[in-house]
């Protein structure tokens, strides 16, 4: 009977301990999946603000090049409201640059994101009118809103 | 040769003192603009300075290894680089509270002119390629290359500046304990150019035989272009 018992017991606690690895590891591939997709829009962002500042520094700026883009960006902008689910922060066991602060001040977050969100559109206007005055300007406006976040939300890293 | 009893001897030329202090302001600045990238001096992004910092300290260095090839007697590689038994030698010595004897770079000060010289040289390069993470601040010759490997040259370049740090320490450290120490002020002589005799005689080779001016030109006037050719948008 006692024997039994302890059986019951540990089979009981095996399978509770398989469960719930199994779920850890599922929350954490979810994570890890949100956090590769983010990492990844959030590099491809940068890839195309060298595209466009690239062909801004030559004495005649690609317009085609930068009307890409700045599509791009403005795409991978309206995309940042799904890159910060819960759980997919420092904690999920993946290494991200994305600070606690993220969650602790959604609200500030927000307003963050947003400005980046309009300046990126304004940034796809000027490019896809093709004024390239208009695109040196914005592209400051832009590279700022970048760091209004990036100040306080990402973890400094060198170089 | 012996030649005549000086109460000072003339170890450095100006070129070579000026080249030196404004590599160490230009240090400074780099270091302060990359530490505070996100501030304004002057109306212009920090970043932009960073920039213009080492255009200026890549001048500089392509002038100090000419000056080292042709300028005056003491600045010249051939004039302290030295072999392992001369360093050896000095190292030996190292303990010993007398002064080297040794007017220009000794043996071994040669070893961290010359690691310090091509780690700066290898510091502004990668900077030439680096680019920041967000595809806004770059180097001149960032846009030769994809956005991954300009990361990766940002990457060296951050590294490059902790190792030069530990190398600029040792340096300092190195001369206040030759000052403090051997009671020999090798600072000084990097300000004012000239060391106090310590023998009744002096060789001749132990002085700066000063370079003609139009060598300086022409070293400035290479240096000057070579920069301009390398950085130009």
């Amino acid at each position: 009977m006692f024997k039994r018992e302890w059986t019951r017991h540990f089979v009981t606690a095996a399978a509770t301990a398989v469960i719930a690895s199994a779920a850890s590891l599922a929350l954490a591939a979810g994570a890890g999946d949100t956090i590769k997709t983010r990492q990844e829009g959030l590099k491809d962002l940068g890839a195309q603000m060298k595209v466009i500042n690239d062909t801004l520094k030559t004495s005649a700026p690609d317009a085609a090049k930068i009307k890409a883009a700045a599509a791009k960006v403005q795409a991978h902008s309206n995309e940042i409201s799904t890159w910060f689910p819960a759980g997919s922060g420092p904690d999920a066991g993946v290494e991200t640059a994305a600070k606690a602060e993220i969650w602790k001040d959604p609200a500030d977050f927000k307003v963050k994101t947003d400005a980046f969100v309009a300046e990126a559109a304004k940034l796809n206007g000027f490019a896809t009118a093709g004024d390239i005055e208009g695109v040196r300007n914005q592209v400051r406006a832009v590279g700022k809103s970048c760091g209004g976040c990036h100040e306080r939300y990402r973890v400094k890293k060198e170089g | 040769m012996a030649v005549r009893k000086p109460g000072w001897v003339r170890v450095w030329d100006a070129p070579t003192r000026l080249t030196h202090w404004l590599l160490v302001i230009l240090f400074a600045v780099s270091w302060w603009t990359a530490e505070n990238r996100d501030a304004e001096i002057f109306g212009r992004y920090a970043m932009e300075w960073h920039r213009w910092s080492g255009y200026a300290m890549l001048g500089l260095l392509i002038f100090r290894v000419l000056w080292g090839l042709f300028g005056t007697s003491t600045s010249r590689f051939s004039h302290f680089v030295r072999g392992p038994r001369e360093i050896w030698e000095h190292v030996r010595h190292l303990g010993d509270r007398a002064a080297t004897g040794v007017y220009g770079h000794n043996a071994l000060g040669a070893i961290s002119v010359v690691i310090m010289l091509l780690l700066l040289v290898a510091q502004v390069v990668m900077g030439l390629y680096s680019g920041d993470i967000d595809g806004i601040e770059s180097g001149p010759l960032a846009s030769k290359i994809e956005f991954d490997t300009t990361r990766v040259f940002a990457k060296y370049h951050a590294l490059g500046f902790e190792v030069l740090q530990w190398i600029v320490l040792l340096h300092v450290l190195a001369v206040v304990y030759y000052l403090v120490f051997k009671r020999d002020n090798l600072i000084g002589a990097m300000f004012t150019g000239r060391k106090r005799a310590r023998s009744e005689t002096v060789e001749r080779s132990d002085e700066a035989q000063l370079a003609p001016l139009w060598r300086f030109v022409v070293a400035v006037a290479i240096a000057w272009a070579a920069t301009w050719w390398i950085v130009k948008p």
